[in-house]
């Protein structure tokens, strides 16, 4: 890992590279267009130069027939190759960002769900959807042009070469000032300060929506002021570095300014010996040499910005490298080939299950052994940290035991893979819903579902006022992270898509932690009567509701502390006793 | 193209005038370098020594120098102020937030609010910089350009004059279209790359439905669609850059042909026509910079559109009257409210014997009536719950208390009593629950208390960044953070909060009462729901920690956990947005009125 961190960043890039190789054809026409566009432009002022130089030594305008055709189709030719060629860049910069997302999603597919990965905020994924943005960028504005400017020194240096090997020489020096020496300046005297300045954006960026979220605490404590002042001075900060960065550029610009009028006097000088005073329209030339350069200084002049902008492009190649490498083939992953199939009845059985996350040093799960027939209605309690949502990650076969073993219907969970999705459905304590029509959101356990099919979910759990409500009934966008719809009716939503996956086995994962209490309680009603024969497994944190279950299961030090039906706790255990009277409170004189 | 919001920046149209003095000088410039430029090809070209040309040469680069050292002075004034504008804007729009708090951020989202002040005023920092001085030159320049070639060549200035209104009405009308085009195009990506992240976010959910891999294909069709579709409107929508750039080349190359034939016959010498040929390209050169940085500053004409009514209102309202209003101000929209608080009177400091009593209170959120017409008194350090089913009003009122929202009729009073003056303010003045003097004796305790990204120590003295360590260790120890403490490799000075170590809701909560147990002057405590999402073992434990913190303090406590209600003094049942019943708790159950119903409904006959 250090070794691999250590190596250049281009050496271990998997990201940028290989997209080189993708669509080469495509890539090498985008680039011989863009060449083509400057040489036109040169063309065009070139022969122009020699047209009006040789015009007036010609009887008849018959003479110019050949200057004037080629000024007329440098003329037209160079808008329209430069046409062609920003369609060409930008349909190769769009197929490859085509590959680049579905890459970041079997990257980000790869570790979803599992208990071990980080866990990625939305804001997070969209920084690296962004990345992405900043790739194409990185194509568009500073490798094409950096390509295409090269290609042109070459093709400069070598024409004049094979003119005169001096004249040759002279180029390559000249314009290597300002087309290759300016570049490399800028990234060696600009590259450090660039990547300090984004460290402290970062930085700031970071502190400032540290310090808005908390905003309702620096109210209160009417120091609001103090902070607003910190952050001038951060800001301050950045602004110094930005003012030392752009003071190198102003005088990087000119300098490499200095070498492209250098490059004119320099063909002018050469052109006015080689050509001056000669007869027969020989003398033609020194105006065309001197004003054909012209227009390649537009390919040379951006490339020390562009190059200094790629290094700001240095955290978002980082970021994509830092991701998992995503498997291409899982074998026995995608649930019908040769995954295996479990037994009916579809008992989970967990047995002695010892589970730790990877650098800590205490066993969240310690021997712990539950078997839970098919048909039960579990509820799992515990206090956080006693291992309720790491039983919850076993038992939907994310998470890999240390020791022991968890199965449902005799095949291991982790085994199943996607094809657990047959067997289990899942209601996690935030329902997840897409910027979708409420149909496709529903349709996602169960792709060929009829609308009847969905509508009928929908008023099986208490959601017909609600679709009759919607303007567009089923087709109506559920909004971002579906915004459209109060916590409650996602959680009503969440059951509905469960309920047309028709699995046999269902977890929810403290589904009620955002609700208010009659919301809960509807909601419990519902669930116990839809799912009425399915196995329930109720992650929860208090207990009302709990006694309407067939057993009640608390978690704690590691294993099972407390199981037993409801009423039999009640009786049996001082504990749940206890327990219960503070949760009714007053309710229950 | 014009912005009205750049020309009432402060010190934008000195600026201006400055930039447009800078344009004629690149003016100048250009033609001092062609005039030498054609002299030396001239006198070469006839076969002059090379060291006649030198001079001329030397003129040349000269002048070519001269203009870049126009545009170094240039930027060198743009870069000053265009980050003293962006600055200003910052500190403004950073102003409000902090001192409005919630109920700005809330509008603007604290995603929004965080990119507006830093990446919006960049980009209006860029912008600044980028349209500034090519509005100047796009006007000057070209200007300058004709009125020098015309006396020498009225043909060629013919062209370049009959071109021009072409490409400005082609910019105009055609570009209009080209930009709507481009306008759906960005929609359409953004679209795309919201359905991207928004898959990304789901991708749980996905994965739990057996869909995970399936997806993946979905996104490359969808994006391969995308690129298809892009190509397609491509094709027209960047024909707007290739038109005007034919425009340019192709009145090139009629100047060009247009000399060459008068050349031929003699009517013009070559000097001059020289000349005008070196200069065509430089007086099509400001409107295709204009044109090429248009796009790349659209972000930051929209981000200043959304900056001055935020952070330069005084800027805002004086355009706001010139140009009749566009309700630009939309987004700023509240801050009014605020000021008409300023009238009210300051809070007491809270003691024993003083009174708050609301008198009418209503607050709507747009169209509905959040809270309706709430009247209630509490006196001294009374403990007071609130209780309601979701939608009731509750948090509005908490919102109201907190004086993150004003009232939109009715009105607080405070007051300090003397005994036997009874509950009510009598005669006391209105205040503003938003002033300072009544927030700094406040400790507001929400669901999530928010965590800052600090050490623990830093966290708990939020309130009081001068205390002592003997006193955040007894605070830390009445909030029953000592086992924490012990576990934390730095103790008191590891760093907590989003990205460093995480904690549990529970140890959330305890830091938020050591706040208030550190800062013994706040004697108001408002609790929103502080146990709500807690596993009910942890729930007991805080109780334990919770009752002496209110001891000797006003507490305001919404809660639906109806075992609170044990020890307050005195409860708010909300039913709809009003206050339905107000009363000693016990009192109410047992009349069987809203309170009853409300247990009724939430136990719902489960046990």
């Amino acid at each position: 890992m250090s070794r691999r961190e250590s190596a250049p960043l281009w050496r271990r890039d998997r990201w940028v590279k290989p997209f080189f190789k993708q669509y080469r054809k495509a890539l090498a026409a985008a680039l011989a267009l863009g060449v083509a566009t400057f040489v036109f432009a040169a063309a065009l002022m070139f022969t122009s130069g020699y047209l009006i130089s040789g015009a007036p030594l010609v009887v008849t305008v018959l003479a110019l027939n050949v200057p004037l055709g080629l000024v007329r189709l440098f003329g037209v030719g160079k808008p329209f190759l430069q046409y062609f060629e920003r369609l060409a860049s930008h349909d190769w910069v769009l197929r490859m960002t085509s590959a680049l997302r579905l890459r970041l999603y079997r990257a980000v597919e790869a570790e979803a769900l599992s208990p071990r990965a980080k866990r990625r905020t939305g804001d997070v994924l969209g920084l690296l959807a962004e990345d992405i943005g900043h790739l194409q960028n990185l194509y568009l504005r500073t490798l094409f042009p950096l390509v295409i400017a090269g290609v042109l020194y070459l093709v400069l240096v070598a024409a004049t070469g094979v003119l005169s090997p001096w004249l040759g020489l002279a180029i390559l020096g000249v314009l290597g000032l300002g087309a290759v020496a300016a570049p490399l300046a800028s990234v060696l005297a600009n590259a450090a300060r660039e990547a300090r300045r984004k460290q402290l954006r970062t930085g700031l960026y970071d502190q400032l929506a540290d310090n808005v979220l908390g905003v309702a605490d620096w109210v209160f404590s009417q120091r609001g002021a103090d902070y607003l002042a910190a952050h001038e001075r951060a800001q301050e900060r950045i602004r110094a570095e930005q003012r030392r960065i752009e003071r190198f550029d102003r005088w990087r610009d000119l300098a490499a300014q200095a070498t492209f009028g250098a490059v004119v006097v320099v063909l002018l000088a050469w052109a006015g010996t080689r050509f001056g005073g000669l007869p027969d329209g020989g003398s033609n030339w020194v105006a065309a040499f001197a004003l054909g350069f012209f227009p390649l200084i537009e390919a040379f002049a951006p490339l020390p910005a562009a190059v200094q902008e790629a290094s700001a492009y240095r955290g978002s190649i980082e970021r994509l490298n830092a991701l998992p490498e995503p498997a291409d083939d899982e074998p026995g992953i995608d649930g019908d080939g040769g995954a295996p199939q479990p037994q009916r009845p579809l008992d989970i059985v967990i047995a002695d299950a010892t589970f730790r996350y990877p650098g800590t040093d205490t066993d969240v799960l310690r021997g712990l052994s539950l078997s839970i027939p098919f048909g039960q209605k579990v509820a799992v309690l515990g206090r956080s940290g006693a291992g309720k949502s790491t039983l919850a990650a076993l038992i939907r076969g994310d998470a890999r035991l240390q020791a022991g073993s968890v199965s449902l219907g005799g095949v291991p969970c982790a085994a199943l893979g996607d094809g657990m999705a047959r067997y289990l459905g899942v209601i996690q304590q935030r329902t997840y819903l897409f910027n979708a029509p409420l149909l496709d959101n529903l349709r996602i356990g169960r792709p060929d579902a009829t609308r009847e099919e969905v509508a009928d979910a929908l008023r099986r759990v208490g959601l017909a006022g609600l679709l009759e409500r919607l303007p567009e009934g089923l087709d109506t966008y559920a909004g971002e992270a579906g915004a459209r719809f109060s916590g409650g009716e996602r959680h009503r939503i969440a059951l509905a898509r469960v309920l047309l996956q028709g699995a046999p086995v269902v977890l929810l994962d403290e589904p009620f932690a955002a609700l208010d209490p009659v919301t809960e309680r509807e909601l419990l009603d519902t669930l116990l009567d839809v799912f009425a024969d399915r196995t329930l497994i109720l992650v929860t944190h208090h207990l009302q509701g709990v006694s309407r279950m067939d057993r009640v299961v608390f978690l704690g030090e590691g294993g099972v502390k407390l199981d037993g039906a409801p009423a039999d706790l009640e009786r049996e255990s001082a504990f749940y006793r206890r327990l219960l009277a503070l949760d009714a409170g007053m309710a229950a004189r | 193209m014009m912005d009205r919001f750049l020309l009432r920046l402060p010190g934008a149209r000195p600026m201006l005038a400055a930039l447009a003095a800078l344009a004629l000088a690149r003016a100048a410039a250009v033609i001092g370098q062609a005039w030498m430029l054609a002299c030396a090809i001239d006198g070469l070209r006839a076969g002059g020594a090379l060291a006649d040309a030198a001079w001329h040469m030397a003129g040349f680069f000269a002048c070519f120098l001269a203009r870049q050292g126009v545009a170094f002075v240039q930027d060198v004034a743009l870069s000053r102020y265009a980050a003293a504008r962006a600055a200003q804007l910052r500190r403004g729009l950073l102003a409000r937030v902090f001192e409005e708090g919630p109920a700005l951020v809330g509008r603007l989202g604290t995603g929004g609010a965080v990119t507006l002040a830093l990446e919006g005023v960049e980009q209006v920092e860029t912008y600044l910089r980028l349209i500034l001085p090519k509005m100047a030159c796009v006007v000057v320049v070209p200007l300058a350009l004709l009125a020098f070639v015309f006396p020498f060549d009225w043909v060629s200035g013919l062209i370049m004059l009959v071109v021009f209104p072409f490409i400005v009405f082609y910019m105009v009308f055609l570009g209009k279209v080209a930009k709507a085009e481009a306008g759906k195009q960005q929609q359409e990506f953004k679209r795309l790359a919201n359905h991207f992240v928004d898959t990304l976010r789901g991708i749980d959910t996905l994965k739990l439905f057996g869909r995970g891999k399936q997806q993946g294909a979905d996104i490359w069709e969808s994006s391969e669609r995308f690129r298809r579709a892009t190509m397609k409107t491509m094709r027209t929508a960047i024909l707007s850059g290739t038109v005007l750039d034919l425009f340019s080349t192709f009145s090139l190359a009629a100047v060009a042909i247009m000399l060459g034939f008068r050349l031929v016959d003699g009517s013009i010498a070559f000097f001059p026509a020289l000349l005008v040929l070196v200069l065509v390209p430089e007086y099509f050169k400001p409107i295709r910079e204009f044109a090429s940085d248009y796009h790349a500053s659209l972000d930051g004409k929209t981000a200043l559109a959304a900056l001055v009514p935020l952070a330069m209102p005084e800027a805002d309202e004086a355009g706001a009257d010139a140009d009749g209003g566009e309700g630009a101000g939309a987004l700023a929209g509240g801050s009014g409210d605020r000021e008409a608080d300023g009238v009210a009177g300051r809070c007491p400091a809270w003691s024993e014997s003083c009174v708050l009593e609301a008198r009418g209170v209503s607050f709507d959120y747009g169209e509905r009536r959040a809270l309706a017409d709430a009247s209630f008194a509490v006196r001294g350090f009374s403990k007071v719950g609130i209780v309601g089913m979701s939608g009731s009003g509750k948090s509005t009122l908490v919102n109201l208390l907190s004086g993150f929202a004003a009232p939109a009729a009715g009105s607080f009073f405070a007051a300090e009593t003397r005994p036997g003056d009874g509950a009510a303010a009598a005669g006391a003045a209105p205040v503003s629950l938003g002033d300072p003097s009544w927030q700094r004796q406040l400790v507001y305790i929400p669901q999530d208390p928010y965590l800052f990204h600090a050490t623990l120590r830093e966290n708990v003295a939020f309130y009081q960044p001068g205390a002592d360590d003997a006193a955040v260790a007894r605070a830390v120890a009445a909030a029953g953070l000592e086992e924490l403490v012990a576990v934390l490799p730095q103790g008191l000075d590891t760093p907590i909060g989003e990205g460093a170590r995480a904690l549990s809701g529970g140890q959330a909560q305890r830091i938020a009462l050591a706040r208030a147990f550190l800062d013994e002057g706040r004697r108001i405590l408002l609790f929103d729901e502080p146990t709500a999402h807690l596993d009910i073992e942890t729930e007991l434990e805080l109780k334990e920690r919770m009752l002496p913190l209110m001891e000797g303090r006003l507490v305001f406590f919404a809660t639906h956990r109806l075992h609170w209600l044990d020890d307050m003094d005195l409860v708010l049942v909300l039913e709809d947005g009003r206050v339905a019943e107000a009363g000693e708790p016990r009192a109410l159950l047992a009349a069987g009125g809203a309170l009853a119903r409300l247990v009724d409904r939430m136990e719902g006959g489960c046990r």
